[in-house]
């Protein structure tokens, strides 16, 4: 019986002659992409209705009086499906011709071009010539306002963006005006999209080059980008994006689907500000020595003598740690901190937003209060918050500590110039130098979560890996190995090849990440107390 | 030409013996005057929205048109289905809908300024921007094309002495092509505002017009 | 009474009161036998009313020709949710004229046949989608329907049977694509009028998401006459696929054209040469358009023997649509027409399916191109490909529409096409 039930969940058809069992209720474009088929397709969107406009995901089903519309025709069982067949390519063929009566051609300054689907479906199955002889229509250029630019010539009418404002932003702001080939996407007149926080969703959803983003407008051609799976900082959210690069460039965040954190959105907020992770000035070698005395060492040498003072230690230790660095190098700092002492306090900053800003259609995306990656992850390895909501103040007690200070990636640009002074032991590990950061024993460069490896935990506690996008300026390390090392000398153990090991280490020690390791956690993430369910 | 007797004027056939006057066959007769408010709110949506009368300052909407607009909003089951009827007593009563009519009814409705422009863009009734006081819609298509509707739409631009879609210079008119009319057993099918003029040959052009200037002056 | 186009071989059913003011009133119709099928249908009930309509074999009147008790059987039967009924008076396919003459003469007759349908499908509400541009026929049928309002026809517990039917009076803004079923469901509930895709079908998911039929105005007409005396009398006219009777609306270049009720299955060519009084000035037939634009041309010759019934015009080669007969004589230029029809489908394409909103578009251009000299015989090859990629590849029909005198307007004549082409000649002044 129960294997009778299971069947009824599930259908079984055949598509290009390969049978698939999908769940009831899947689409034939769906079932066709279990299968590794690409159904062309531009209306249809994963996150969005399918309102089935742009008829080139037609298909031949068999005994179906015409070709269907997989995106929304929904697989039946023992259904024969052909999406390759003369009927099926040769209607491709024909609708493409379609896309391209008006389509100004103008690839070589396009910014999709390289990620469009017209110029890949055309490539892969369009005419070789066009047969369109008359003048072609011309809509020009708009401003949508906030980072959106609208090319009504290159627009193919899918109403995606239409769409995600309707359903998924819930701010009606965008419209299909006029009718007919006079048909074209606007906003209110003058009223543009300024002000919408996640209007920049559209850019990424627009197959072609009609909607394309201000910000990126002729910066880079998307065949010279390197893209490299990350989770935005911009928030304690979490969306989970990519790092599109070049050059040693952070060029513009795109979001990367997760059903469980973002969908495939993110907010305009996050996406904008990247522009910090291109910083130059960076303190690229190690040092050591206060105010006059500071001079430039290598790693080696700086390790020992911070091991040392750090092993003849009796002072209590006095900690203060960004929110924007890593599981990883938190909890080896706070690791550290227990070999070498008795804690004083371990504290972090961040700056907190007035409100909340939530995607109505998405309910789980929410841009956070905390406008930092990591404070839930900063607070379970437990750090203290401190300060005011603009991210400053709050340090008084530790500017005056007389033991072991140390400061993991916060650069401290309110603190007065004596912070430290008192101190035995001053540990400044970041990646900008500071006047605050003059007393400092040992300046230690660390990377920022761009140039490394690591994990965060976001607002659902759910701990998310991000890869490294960009390669370090000069000495720079990633934080987890400059304190792992320190901790290998103090315990005369072994210093973590990698952040994978960084993280094993300190799952050994932290019940709430017990038993995970970055290969568990995977692409998506997973949930502190899922793992433990 | 400009002589030509106007025939049958509101009504097709010149072949038949029919016996009725204009106002039977209209019906206007029959419907007389109906109130701003509205008689019943069944048919609170059915007047016609192409008039002579209008005042682009009107408000939206105050006394009787409020009252009409009230009744109308009892007869759907949700305030958007009510967009077309409130649309169109907009432009009954201002004569064209402009973007501040477009966003004056999303609030009164409640829907977003871009969307109602979305639905006003679509329907080619609602005239974006003011028209002359007389709109001119000559059906072109297939049935009134086969018996001369180019000249008679060549009649009009030239009588009324503007280019197709631009208003004359007095603001009477604007002559515009229409889609088919649905009345093709009598081409050529004119519409002046709420009026269909039927069986009209370009011949008749200058003593519709006459007529027409005849009724402003009237008033 | 003198309707200036009337002829003693019509059967007049539905156009009895055409011509005549005092059918606008409810004490006026009732004279011509009104309200005498509702009240039947009321005392019958329901399935009793979907059976009779089934049973005269009453086809759709708007252009599909679907039999309207099957789709009136379609609609759920339980009340738990509400359902209506949408009367599409949104008459815009060039080359008909019928239901303007039905509401502007005789509105109790389509107040009576929404009743009859509302009744048969447990709506308590029906709305009727009158074209927007019908101003002074809409003010006749607003007078009429608050008339019967007042009289207790409709509304509460009409003609004191208990049963509610409200009707109310939408009137739309100028889109062809709203006669669309479900395009006019998409205007009436306030949006743009674009079609919807099928399924879900209206009877599950119609207007404001609820069971939902969608009638054209002289299919409910003929409902209430059917109500009145029987599935069978209707019977009595038409052939046994096409029952019935039918307004036949003729326009172009015959003498007497106009709205002619007749028998399903009457020979086309005594429509022309007997009821319309023949061609003008004796001119030779060239060309028909039997079922409004969307159909494809007949050649003179394919009229000789067609009977003008669904089935006949099929087995001519075209289609009955919604029996809009457009004629067209020698001076026809068959290129031009075909060009403004090929303009009006541009115009009317709703523009969400791409093949539609690009093709209607191209194939004008091209056909404007064509018309005035500068077209190629590649041309020809191109609007006929074009034309197929626009055929049963979108949403609805609109480019279907189009493609259906394209395609059989360059095959049927193909030499007026080349006369252009080839010399720059163009065949007909029309």
């Amino acid at each position: 019986m129960a294997s009778n039930g299971r069947k009824a969940d599930t259908v079984t058809l055949t598509i290009d002659g390969r049978e698939v069992a999908v769940p009831r209720g899947t689409s034939l474009l769906q079932a066709a992409a279990a299968l590794g088929i690409e159904v062309p397709h531009y209306c249809y969107h994963p996150g969005l209705s399918a309102p089935a406009q742009c008829r080139i995901c037609l298909v031949e089903v068999e005994g179906a009086p015409k070709l269907q519309p997989s995106c929304v025709t929904i697989a039946q069982d023992g259904q024969t499906v052909h999406t390759d067949s003369e009927l099926a390519r040769g209607m491709r063929q024909g609708v493409l011709e379609f896309y391209l009566v008006n389509h100004p051609l103008d690839c070589p300054i396009c910014d999709m071009s390289g990620e469009c689907s017209l110029q890949d479906y055309v490539f892969a199955e369009g005419r070789e010539r066009g047969r369109a002889q008359e003048p072609k229509r011309v809509f020009g250029r708009d401003d949508f306002g906030g980072d959106v630019l609208y090319y009504g010539d290159r627009c193919v009418m899918c109403t995606r963006c239409v769409r995600f404002m309707d359903e998924v932003a819930r701010d009606s702001r965008l419209t299909v005006v006029e009718r007919g080939d006079r048909a074209v996407i606007d906003t209110f007149f003058d009223s543009g999209l300024d002000g919408a926080s996640f209007a920049g969703n559209v850019v990424d959803i627009c197959p072609v080059g009609a909607l394309v983003s201000k910000d990126f407008l002729h910066k880079a051609r998307a065949w010279d980008l390197d893209h490299a799976p990350s989770v935005c900082p911009n928030c304690s959210q979490g969306c989970n994006i990519e790092l599109h690069t070049r050059d040693n460039l952070v060029q513009r965040l795109k979001p990367r689907e997760n059903p469980e954190v973002n969908g495939h959105w993110m907010c305009d907020y996050g996406r904008s500000r990247y522009e910090w992770m291109n910083r130059t000035g960076r303190i690229e070698r190690p040092a050591m020595g206060r105010g006059e005395e500071r001079s430039e060492a290598d790693w080696p040498g700086t390790l020992e003598a911070l091991a040392a003072r750090l092993a003849g230690n009796e002072g209590e230790i006095a900690i203060v740690a960004s929110p924007f660095c890593s599981v990883e190098a938190l909890g080896a700092l706070s690791q550290l901190a227990k070999e070498a002492g008795e804690a004083a306090a371990a504290v972090f900053r961040s700056p907190r937003a007035g409100d909340e800003d939530p995607l109505p259609g998405f309910p789980l995306l929410v841009r956070r209060r905390d406008l930092a990656p990591n404070v839930d992850g900063a607070r379970l390895l437990g750090y203290a918050r401190t300060g005011t909501d603009d991210g400053s103040g709050g340090l008084d007690e530790v500017a005056a500590h007389r033991g072991v200070v140390f400061v993991l990636g916060d650069d401290l640009n309110d603190q007065p110039d004596d912070f430290g002074a008192a101190a035995d032991l001053f540990v400044y590990l970041g990646t900008f130098d500071s006047p605050a950061a003059r007393n400092a024993d040992f300046v230690l460069p660390v990377t920022t979560f761009a140039e490394e490896e690591g994990t965060f935990v976001n607002a659902q506690r759910r701990v998310q890996r991000f890869g490294q996008g960009l390669r370090a300026p000069g000495s720079a390390r990633p934080a987890w190995l400059v304190l792992g090392a320190l901790l290998a000398f103090l315990k005369s153990g072994k210093t973590p090849a990698n952040a994978a090991e960084a993280f094993a280490a300190l799952a050994d020690e932290i019940p709430a990440l017990s038993g995970m390791s970055h290969e568990s956690i995977g692409p998506g993430g997973v949930r502190l107390e899922a793992a433990h369910a | 030409m400009s002589e030509t007797p106007f025939r049958n004027p509101g009504w097709a056939g010149n072949t038949g013996e029919f016996e009725l006057s204009e106002a039977d066959v209209r019906g206007s007769a029959f419907v007389g005057r109906r109130p701003p408010e509205g008689v019943h709110p069944s048919t609170s949506a059915s007047y016609p929205f192409m008039r002579v009368e209008r005042d682009p300052g009107a408000k939206l909407f105050d006394g009787p048109w409020r009252e009409r607009f009230e009744k109308m909003l009892t007869r759907y089951p949700t305030a958007m289905a009510a967009l077309l009827p409130t649309l169109n007593l907009a432009q009954e009563l201002r004569g064209h809908i402009s973007p501040e009519t477009m966003d004056e009814v999303a609030g009164l409705l409640g829907l977003s300024s871009a969307y109602v422009r979305g639905v006003a863009t679509f329907y080619t009734m609602y005239n974006k921007r003011p028209v002359g006081r007389y709109l001119i819609q000559v059906c072109t298509n297939i049935s009134c094309s086969l018996c001369g509707a180019d000249e008679v739409l060549a009649a009009f631009l030239k009588h009324v002495g503007a280019e197709l879609g631009e208003n004359s210079s007095d603001g009477n008119f604007t002559v515009v092509e229409a889609e088919c009319l649905a009345a093709c057993g009598f081409p050529t099918c004119v519409q002046i505002n709420e009026r269909y003029f039927e069986d009209v040959s370009a011949g008749d052009v200058p003593a519709i017009l006459k007529r027409l200037v005849s009724e402003l002056e009237g008033e | 009474m003198a309707y200036p186009y009337r002829h003693e071989r019509e059967t007049r059913v539905l156009s009895e009161g055409f011509g005549d003011p005092r059918a606008r009133t409810v004490a006026g119709w009732r004279e011509f036998g009104g309200y005498r099928g509702i009240a039947r249908a009321l005392e019958i009930g329901r399935a009793e009313t979907i059976d009779e309509v089934r049973r005269s074999g009453l086809r759709g009147r708007g252009g599909a020709g679907f039999p309207t008790g099957l789709k009136w059987s379609f609609m759920p039967k339980d009340a738990r949710r509400p359902h209506y009924l949408l009367c599409n008076a949104d008459e815009s396919e060039p080359g008909t004229f019928k239901d303007r003459e039905i509401i502007r003469w005789t509105p109790h007759q389509l107040i009576e046949g929404c009743l009859v349908g509302s009744y048969a499908i447990g709506a308590s509400h029906c709305y009727i989608y009158l074209r927007g541009e019908f101003f002074e026929s809409n003010q006749i049928m607003a007078r009429a329907l608050e008339e019967a309002y007042r009289e207790g026809i409709v509304g509460k517990d009409i003609l004191g049977s208990g049963v509610d039917i409200d009707i109310t009076l939408h009137v739309g803004a100028g889109a062809y694509i709203c006669g669309e079923e479900t395009g006019l469901m998409n205007s009436l509930e306030g949006r743009r009028g674009e079609p919807r895709i099928k399924p879900p079908f209206p009877a599950a998911v119609g207007a404001f998401g609820m069971p939902t039929t969608i009638n054209n105005v002289e299919t409910l007409a003929a409902t209430a006459h059917i109500l009145r005396h029987g599935g069978d009398w209707y019977r009595q006219w038409g052939t046994d696929k096409s029952p019935g009777t039918k307004l036949f609306c003729v326009s172009g270049h015959v003498n007497r054209p106009g709205n002619y009720e007749l028998p399903l299955g009457f020979p086309l060519m005594e429509l022309i040469e007997d009821i319309c009084g023949g061609m003008r000035e004796g001119r030779a037939l060239k060309a028909v358009i039997p079922g409004g634009s969307s159909v494809p041309v007949m050649s003179a010759d394919e009229c000789r023997d067609c009977s003008l019934c669904y089935e006949g015009v099929e087995a001519a080669g075209s289609m009955l649509g919604c029996a809009s007969v457009i004629v067209m004589d020698e001076t026809a230029d068959i290129v031009r027409q075909v060009r403004r029809m090929a303009q009006f489908y541009a115009h009317e394409s709703c523009g969400q399916c791409t093949p539609c909103r690009e093709g209607t578009a191209w194939a004008t251009r091209i056909l404007r191109r064509i018309e005035d000299g500068r077209g190629t015989e590649d041309d020809l090859d191109t609007l006929l490909q074009i034309s197929d990629q626009m055929t049963g590849t979108t949403i609805c029909v609109l480019s279907d529409s189009l493609a259906a005198p394209v395609i059989s307007s360059i095959r049927k004549f193909r030499e007026d096409y080349l006369a252009l082409v080839r010399r720059g000649e163009r065949v007909g002044v029309a």
